[in-house]
C-alpha cells in the first residue's frame, strides 16, 4: 500500500468512526441503560486523558517530580471550578508551574 | 436547508469559544509538524494527512509506524484502535443532532476533535437546532485553521518548542478542565473517578487500549450511579 493511500486510508476510519451515530441519527437506538451512560462520555474521557498525562505518562511530557505538576493542576482546577474560564485556568496552571520550577 | 440558514452570531461564539481550548493543541500539532518532517514519508503526504486525519493521537501513532515502514494493516487498525473514542462521542451527540441536514450530519462529524466535541456536549439541551448547528461550525472550523497553523508550523520551522517551557503540560491542564465543566451530577463525578482511575492503572496497555478500557468503565459506572441513585430516592 502506498503512503498516499495509507494515508487516505487512516482519514476514512478515522471519519467513519467520528460520523458512525451521527449519520445513523435516529435510525438507531440504544437500550436506555446505555443511552444513559453516554451522558458520561464527557466526564469519562476527559479523565481518562487527563490523568496519565498529568501524572507522566506521556511521552511529550518529561517532567522531573509530580508535585508541581498536582500543585499547578489545582490551581487551574479552583479556577475553573469557580470562574469557569478555560483560559484563566490555563494561565493560571501554567504560571503556577513555571514559578515553582523557576524557585526550585 | 429550511430553517438552518447561516447564523452569523451562533458561528461567531463557536469560535470564540473554541480559541482557548485549541491552545494547548498548538505545541501538540508542532510535534507532529516535525515528526512528519523528520519521519522521511515526505513532507507534502504528511502534511495532507495532518488534517485528512486530523486527530492527534492516531496521526502521531500513524508516522511513527510508517517511518518504521510497518505494514500498512497494522498501521489502519492502530488508528482505527486509537479513535475508537470518537465513535463514543459520535454516540453521545447522536440525539443533539437528531433532525439536521444531511449534510451537516455528513459533513460535521470530520471535525468532532476532542475540544469541538466538549463544547458541543456542554451546549444546553434546549438550544435552537439552527444556532447549534452553526455554532458548531464555527468552533469547528477555528479549531481546523489553528490545528492545520501548528503542524504547518511545524514542519516549516522545525523543533522551535523548547522542553524547558513544558507547554505540552497544557493538555492534561485543560482535558482536567474539560472534565470539571462536564460533571454536571453526583454520577459524573463517579464517571470521571473511575474513568481516570482506571486511565491510571491501564497507562502502559499498548496504543492507547487503556484509554477505551478506562473511558467504557467510566461511562459504566456513571450510569450504574444514577441509577442507583434514582432508586433512592
Amino acid at each position: 500500500m502506498s503512503t498516499w493511500a495509507t494515508v487516505f486510508a487512516a482519514g476514512a476510519i478515522t471519519y467513519l468512526t467520528r460520523a458512525s451515530f451521527i449519520v445513523a441519527g435516529d435510525r438507531v437506538g440504544f437500550p436506555p441503560i446505555v443511552e444513559r451512560s453516554l451522558r458520561y462520555v464527557a466526564p469519562a474521557s476527559f479523565a481518562a486523558i487527563a490523568l496519565p498525562a498529568m501524572l507522566g505518562g506521556d511521552r511529550f511530557a518529561s517532567f522531573g517530580d509530580d508535585w508541581p505538576r498536582i500543585i499547578a493542576v489545582c490551581v487551574a482546577a479552583v479556577i475553573i471550578v469557580r470562574w469557569r474560564n478555560v483560559p484563566a485556568s490555563l494561565l493560571a496552571g501554567m504560571v503556577t508551574l513555571w514559578l515553582i520550577l523557576g524557585l526550585t | 436547508m429550511n430553517g438552518f440558514s447561516f447564523d452569523q452570531r451562533a458561528f461567531r461564539t463557536g469560535a470564540t469559544d473554541i480559541i482557548a481550548l485549541g491552545f494547548p493543541g498548538i505545541p501538540f500539532g508542532m510535534v507532529i509538524g516535525v515528526v512528519i518532517a523528520e519521519s522521511g514519508i515526505g513532507s507534502l503526504v504528511g502534511w495532507v494527512g495532518s488534517w485528512v486525519i486530523l486527530a492527534g493521537a492516531a496521526n502521531l501513532a500513524l508516522l511513527e509506524l510508517m517511518a518504521e515502514r510497518t505494514n500498512a494493516a497494522i498501521v489502519l487498525l492502530t488508528v482505527a484502535f486509537i479513535n475508537s473514542r470518537h465513535a463514543m462521542y459520535s454516540a453521545a451527540l447522536r440525539t443533539r443532532f437528531v433532525g439536521f441536514p444531511r449534510w451537516f450530519r455528513y459533513v460535521g462529524p470530520y471535525f468532532l476533535i476532542d475540544q469541538v466535541f466538549a463544547l458541543a456536549a456542554s451546549q444546553p439541551d434546549d438550544m435552537a437546532a439552527r444556532e447549534r448547528l452553526w455554532n458548531y461550525f464555527g468552533s469547528a472550523m477555528t479549531l481546523w485553521t489553528m490545528w492545520v497553523a501548528s503542524v504547518t508550523a511545524g514542519i516549516l520551522l522545525g523543533d522551535v518548542i523548547n522542553p524547558d517551557w513544558h507547554l505540552a503540560f497544557a493538555v492534561p491542564l485543560l482535558f482536567t478542565g474539560l472534565m470539571l465543566l462536564s460533571i454536571t451530577n453526583r454520577p459524573g463525578i463517579t464517571a470521571a473517578a473511575v474513568g481516570g482511575g482506571v486511565a491510571l492503572l491501564t497507562a502502559d496497555f499498548p496504543q492507547g487500549s487503556g484509554v477505551i478500557i478506562a473511558i467504557l468503565a467510566g461511562v459504566s459506572a456513571g450510569a450504574i450511579a444514577e441509577t442507583r441513585s434514582e432508586g433512592a430516592t
